[in-house]
């Protein structure tokens, strides 16, 4: 009797949880189709927030750039953070701890000193040479840096769970290295590859601390831009931009799940 | 290379082929890591050491002036200012985490109760939340506690808050951000915890006649404490560190150290001062990750909480 109470009131509690979780964001797409200018009472469905979206240049821009930064910096990490990854595995019997450290180091740098210490060297670099001035170039060379660790963690795993007798199978087959790497490795990480591209481009989209303070003048990303309008003052545009960009995350990280579990099946 | 004098044998040059291989696959990456990360933050180190210069940018000579504006020494003798907002820094990761903690242990029970096929899709439910960016959940918060709305004026029943106000900023709007934002960090260590319980303990506590809250005490708690202290570490370090939520809904008063550092460079006053306050943060997430690599080894969940 005393366990069914106990049970029924986490149960009650669990929905309560999940509420406090997704109040916030549902209050965010609710209102973006406010027909009033107000975060207090909703008068109405309209779409009007989204169409002065459209007309907004600024807003345009900084969903371009958000874009670009995401997609350029993901491929790249893509590249090295997949080399690490195969490098990891192939030679995981070696004392590898200097490299594990490494990698594990931008992922646990809170993104404050993370953001600032990037800032801090692009300056003095900017002030000695000339080059590196803050823009999309410092954004997109930062954003590598935190998404390498991760495609590294992914494409390990994956090898991880391969049968490590088809390596010997290529091998013998006397399979070229290219035609290893061509023909047996690359398909067979593929659902890996994806999963990671689209965790790093979640990744990249989601950040505002990195970004904020790598930016220069012309590259707001729409973080950024939300930001700025956040601190002149609430408005229900800004639910309207906020509302695309949880759409657009949940489905890049629906689909980064989906290959991750289609890769392990 | 090839004309060393000495023929090297098949061994040693499998050895050299192996080991260039090594290279070609981490190098890139280790290289980028080093440059783009490591040299940055040794670079804000030494910042930290040098002098205030105009502009706020550091130069020489060096000297311990930025640590001692951190302790609140300045032009005009000592102020509190500085102190007080670590102390608050302090303050709000402690309470916040100690939220988050009586939250997430109940959740994190919960789930494993449930039907073994539901439990990935409660997981991800708790987990979703956190992908969309943290100033668009700040700011779905930002909405919440408006001035006019059902919370803040339930506030104004109670007496929290004067007339026609909202509920941030203030302190407890940016208690409340820190523990939204953290609980899945919670949620899943703890959740891992209870998965791996050993049923067995709790029995022959009741066989045993234990009350249910020894039985509790003494067999299920020392179970999860791995889970329930990796998950700490996970949300007590960020949210020491923090910068968008106190920035967005505490206002001048709940400034927490994320914001002094980042007010140093962005306002371009002191950078000296920043990176002082940067090493701080610094020395707290590598205690903290010290003790999670103690504790870690035997619990071995950790890491894909990050992810």
């Amino acid at each position: 009797m005393r366990k069914r109470t106990l049970q029924r009131s986490l149960t009650g509690f669990w929905w309560l949880t999940l509420f406090f979780l997704y109040v916030p964001l549902l209050v965010v797409v609710v209102f973006s189709f406010n027909a009033a200018n107000s975060a207090a009472s909703f008068t109405g469905v309209s779409l009007r927030w989204y169409r002065r979206l459209l007309g907004n240049e600024q807003i345009l821009s900084a969903f371009a750039n958000s874009m670009i930064l995401a997609i350029v910096s993901s491929i790249v990490a893509l590249v090295i953070g997949c080399l690490i990854g195969y490098g990891m595995y192939r030679h995981r019997h070696r004392k590898l701890g200097w490299l594990i450290a490494l990698i594990y180091l931008p992922i646990v740098l809170p993104d404050i000193v993370f953001g600032i210490s990037e800032m801090a060297f692009f300056v003095q670099i900017n002030r000695l040479t000339g080059v590196l001035g803050p823009g999309l170039l410092t954004m997109i060379i930062s954003h590598v840096t935190f998404q390498i660790p991760f495609v590294a963690l992914i494409v390990y795993s994956r090898f991880v769970g391969l049968d490590p007798t088809l390596f010997e199978a290529a091998k013998d087959l006397y399979a070229t290295p290219w035609q290893r790497a061509r023909f047996f490795m690359l398909p067979t990480i593929k659902p890996a590859l994806i999963s990671a591209f689209f965790l790093s481009f979640t990744l990249s989209i989601d950040d505002f601390v990195i970004s904020f303070f790598t930016a220069g003048p012309e590259s707001a990303t729409l973080p950024i831009y939300i930001w700025g309008a956040i601190k002149k003052g609430v408005s229900p545009e800004i639910n309207a931009i906020a509302t695309l960009m949880i759409g657009a995350v949940a489905i890049a990280a629906v689909l980064s799940l989906m290959f991750n579990r289609q890769g392990r099946r | 290379m090839a004309y060393s004098g000495v023929l090297p044998s098949a061994r040693s040059q499998a050895m050299v082929a192996e080991a260039r291989h090594l290279l070609m696959t981490v190098a890139p990456g280790a290289i980028w890591i080093f440059v783009f990360l490591v040299l940055p933050s040794f670079y804000l180190m030494g910042v930290a050491f040098m002098t205030n210069g105009t502009y706020g940018l550091p130069e020489m000579p060096l000297s311990l002036e930025s640590f001692k504006r951190l302790a609140g020494f300045g032009f005009l003798g000592w102020s509190p200012g500085n102190l007080y907002t670590l102390l608050r820094s302090l303050w709000q990761t402690v309470v916040s985490t100690g939220l988050v903690v009586l939250i997430a242990y109940p959740i994190a029970y919960y789930i494993t109760t449930c039907r073994e096929k539901w439990r990935p899709i409660m997981l991800l439910l708790v987990v979703v939340p956190s992908w969309t960016n943290q100033v668009i959940r700040t700011f779905g918060w930002m909405n919440l506690l408006a001035p006019g709305t059902p919370l803040a004026e339930l506030g104004q029943l109670v007496g929290l808050v004067p007339e026609n106000m909202g509920l941030y900023p203030s302190n407890f709007a940016v208690t409340l951000g820190l523990v939204y934002n953290f609980l899945p960090f919670m949620v899943l260590p703890l959740y891992a915890a209870f998965e791996k319980l050993d049923h067995a303990q709790v029995q022959a506590a009741q066989d045993l006649y234990a009350s249910p809250v020894r039985a509790f005490w003494h067999a299920v708690f020392p179970q999860t404490l791995p889970g329930l202290l990796a998950g700490t570490v996970l949300v007590a370090i960020p949210a020491f560190g923090m910068y968008v939520i106190p920035e967005l809904l505490g206002g001048g008063k709940g400034m927490m150290l994320g914001n002094l550092v980042a007010n140093q460079f962005s306002g371009g006053s002191n950078w000296p001062l920043g990176a002082a306050g940067a090493i701080l943060m610094l020395i707290a997430t590598f205690v903290g990750l010290y003790a999670m690599r103690r504790i870690g080894k035997r619990l071995g969940g950790g890491e894909e909480v990050v992810i």
